[in-house]
């Protein structure tokens, strides 16, 4: 093993660790502190499943077919609303906006004018992240405060893995876009440079494994947490990186990438049968919110005007 | 989540617009509804704008009204030959009518429905099902309804019944309203399917039928007068709170009373008595009651007027009024009436006293009674039915429900009851109960035999059946 490919994975193995523990991590902190708005009526179901596997599914053409000023707009939009959706209930919305201002447009900035050295790709790299990290956290909440279940994560993870394994190991469409757009203002993915090495965890990774992170303690607590956290680390994290070692040394002309689902994908889905049969059925957000997983709360002053009561029904009774 | 979010916006943007919604679509809502129930336990904080709209802005109010109007006169003088020659002779155009210039429009009043029935047919829509007003008020109206007004009043309603907490998968509902108020049952039939809860239609079969299949209900719909008659009887078996697991009744169509309305809570173990107003000609608009005792119409799907009973202008707050409805379009659909002059009167409330919990919500006092059946000694010396019920109603015996009948003799009110009301009070104790209750009355008696020929009631609307009956066998 020479020493550069040693050490270029190393990198990536910390890269990797350290997105997906604080995806995850942050994602369950907030989780446990922060209730969400959510709609008046619908929850999360197998069919957003689908809608969002579609919209992943699709992300790269956009890539491909849309001009950049256009790309970097659809993306300032994503982000926004990101953020908003998941610091409203934390910040007062001058914070909320001047602070989402900042990030977004430091993000443009540095991206147009700071890649020039080493350092200014750390700099960028470090502020990317940050965007990328926090819309990982607030999506995943979104979602599973929405009603996400653990099994849809699992099912997801798995489309995922098969996705991925095709497009970035039987068809590199992937890879090549990771090429040609890294560096772009608002990049969907955290990462870090040194030299002219880069690791990358792609957006999409972050939000499967904080999703995954949250769902699996909901549904059963803190034991699922601690498997589920386990698994993230070894098959989202460190798999992935030290397989890609591995090929790489057994024929280095290769220069192989594993995509991260295509171990976690497998291994999300197991360990969600697992759980289903050692813990029975998925508890639901009321029957979370109703356990002692839950961090208590004080309860709210009384109001000063009368509750409003259930109002009366509006069907007829009578002709 | 995202279907979800699409159907609310499709539902809303039928209403904005004014097109016919989409009966199926609000179903779906319903079992997207009932999942969140499922998942959270209550709906999002924004529920109130979802099944009350916005109510709380009186120019959206305003607006809401304007083109609700305009909407459904454009449709009624295209689609009717009633309204056709009754804007032609106001000289109105419908299409660019507003609140304001309703004026110039007679209201309809219930013997054009029943001798013209044919002429408030839209003339786009398929009937699909009769139904007749009880004809407890006079000759009964039939009116025809289309499949569409059905499916969306029942998604409608259930979807506003699942939100508020009101019915949910684990209920039974047992109704006890008279079977040939085909639209009320099928409704209650229809709203319990979308919800996947229990239906019981009994109709108005004996009382006694009636309790041993109530034990296992956990929603009662009925009248006021037959759940007197359920009370009468459960009280009379020794039956409690602990023989029910109800935890609603709903009522209306008849004055329920405040004796009645406790003595239920007691003997039943229900907190929540919900006393509606509901009437075939107007449907879907509705009315309910709230913790002060106002009535709040549901100002989303219709134009809800107020008229002086004298002058026939909008009354004052203070003034007793008869209660004029417009069922707007898409709400209403194959016979649709326009300026209903439902004869329903209430007093007329200043808005800005309102602090109930539906202050946000036009409301007005409950209905009083039929403007026909006031008794009138004076301009503002006037005795309503609903003081007369209550009255009654309140006697010690708990002659229920009330039988009576009123006269006037040389400027004195006769009150005629049943022997068995007053037993127990001795003539002066009888007229000073009636004294405490705003009531100067010369009282008349009639045998028990006679009480029900003193006023006809829904419960009178009697179902038999075979039970207790020998069976025959090989019949």
């Amino acid at each position: 093993m020479n020493s550069p490919q040693w050490v270029l994975s190393t990198f990536q193995l910390v890269v990797a660790l350290l997105g997906a523990a604080g995806a995850s991590l942050g994602a369950l902190f907030y989780f446990r502190r922060v209730r969400m708005d959510r709609p008046a009526v619908g929850r999360f179901n197998g069919r957003d499943v689908l809608i969002l596997f579609t919209l992943l599914a699709i992300l790269p053409a956009f890539y491909l077919l849309v001009p950049r000023w256009a790309l970097e707009s659809l993306l300032v939009i994503t982000y926004m609303s990101a953020l908003s959706i998941g610091f409203t209930p934390l910040l007062r919305p001058v914070a909320l906006w001047l602070g989402i201002g900042l990030l977004i447009g430091a993000d443009l900035w540095l991206g147009q004018h700071a890649l020039g050295t080493v350092w200014g790709w750390q700099v960028f790299w470090t502020e990317n992240s940050l965007i990328v990290m926090l819309a990982a956290i607030s999506v995943a909440n979104l979602y599973v405060q929405g009603g996400m279940q653990l099994r849809h994560v699992a099912w997801f993870a798995a489309g995922l893995a098969i996705y991925d394994s095709i497009f970035t190991i039987g068809f590199p469409i992937t890879n090549l876009l990771v090429r040609d757009f890294v560096g772009y203002p608002l990049f969907p993915a955290m990462g870090m440079r040194i030299s002219f090495n880069e690791a990358i965890v792609g957006l999409g990774d972050l939000l499967v494994y904080a999703a995954f992170t949250i769902a699996a303690y909901k549904a059963y607590g803190k034991r699922a947490l601690q498997i589920a956290v386990t698994l993230i680390l070894i098959f989202g994290a460190a798999m992935p990186t030290l397989s890609g070692l591995l090929i790489n040394y057994i024929d280095a002309r290769l220069d192989v990438i594993i995509p991260a689902q295509t171990w976690f994908g497998p291994a999300a889905i197991v360990c969600y049968f697992w759980m289903r049969r050692h813990y029975g059925p998925e508890r639901t957000m009321k029957e979370y919110l109703a356990s002692t997983d839950a961090v208590r709360r004080e309860p709210p002053a009384p109001p000063t005007i009368p509750a409003e009561p259930a109002p009366e029904a509006v069907k007829p009774v009578s002709a | 989540m995202f279907e979800t979010g699409v159907r609310q916006i499709r539902f809303a943007m039928g209403m904005v617009w004014g097109r016919r919604l989409d009966p199926d679509n609000v179903a779906k809502l319903v079992r997207d509804a009932l999942g969140t129930l499922e998942e959270f336990g209550e709906p999002g904080a924004e529920v109130g704008e979802l099944i009350d709209g916005p109510l709380h802005d009186p120019a959206a109010r305003r607006d809401l009204a304007n083109r609700g109007v305009r909407r459904t006169a454009a449709r009624l003088a295209a689609q009717t030959q009633f309204y056709e020659r009754r804007f032609a002779a106001a000289g109105v155009k419908p299409d660019k009518l507003d609140v304001a210039g309703l004026a110039s429009i007679p209201v309809t009043v219930k013997r054009d429905l029943v001798e013209r029935p044919e002429d408030f047919r839209c003339a786009d829509v398929a009937p699909y099902l009769t139904t007749r007003t009880t004809g407890t008020t006079g000759r009964p109206a039939e009116i025809w309804l289309s499949r569409y007004e059905m499916d969306l009043w029942s998604s409608t309603g259930a979807l506003a019944g699942v939100l508020r907490g009101e019915i949910g998968p684990d209920d039974v509902m047992q109704v006890n309203v008279s079977s040939r108020a085909t639209a009320s049952v099928q409704l209650d039939v229809a709203v319990c399917r979308l919800v996947g809860a229990g239906c019981r239609v009994l109709g108005i079969v004996p009382p006694d039928e009636s309790l041993e299949s109530l034990t296992t209900a956990t929603q009662l719909a009925t009248t006021p007068s037959y759940l007197a008659e359920l009370e009468t009887a459960a009280r009379q078996r020794g039956m409690g709170p602990a023989d029910f697991r109800l935890r609603t009744i709903d009522v209306g169509g008849e004055v329920l009373s405040p004796s009645l309305a406790r003595a239920a809570r007691e003997t039943f173990g229900v907190a929540n008595i919900r006393d509606l107003f509901a009437m075939t000609e107007v449907a879907p608009v509705t009315g309910r009651t709230c913790r002060q005792n106002h009535l709040h119409f549901d100002i989303n799907v219709g134009l809800i007027e107020y008229l002086d009973l004298d002058t026939g202008e909008p009354a004052e707050p203070g003034a007793l009024a008869t209660v004029v409805i417009t069922p707007f379009f898409p709400y209403r659909d194959c016979m649709p009436v326009f300026r209903y002059d439902t004869r329903d009167v209430v007093r007329v409330l200043d808005p800005s006293t309102l602090s109930c919990e539906l202050a946000a919500m036009p409301g007005v006092g409950q209905i009083v009674g039929k403007a026909d059946q006031l008794v009138r000694f004076g301009q503002n010396d006037i005795v309503t039915p609903r003081q007369l019920v209550e009255a009654v109603e309140a006697l010690p015996t708990r002659p229920w429900p009330a039988r009576y009948r009123v006269e006037v003799h040389d400027g004195r009110l006769g009150l005629t009851l049943p022997l068995s009301a007053t037993a127990g009070l001795n003539d002066a104790d009888a007229v000073r109960h009636f004294a405490d209750h705003g009531l100067d009355v010369d009282l008349a008696f009639v045998s028990d035999d006679e009480a029900t020929s003193l006023r006809p009631l829904r419960c009178d609307l009697h179902e038999t059946t075979f039970a207790g009956r020998p069976a025959v066998i090989g019949a």
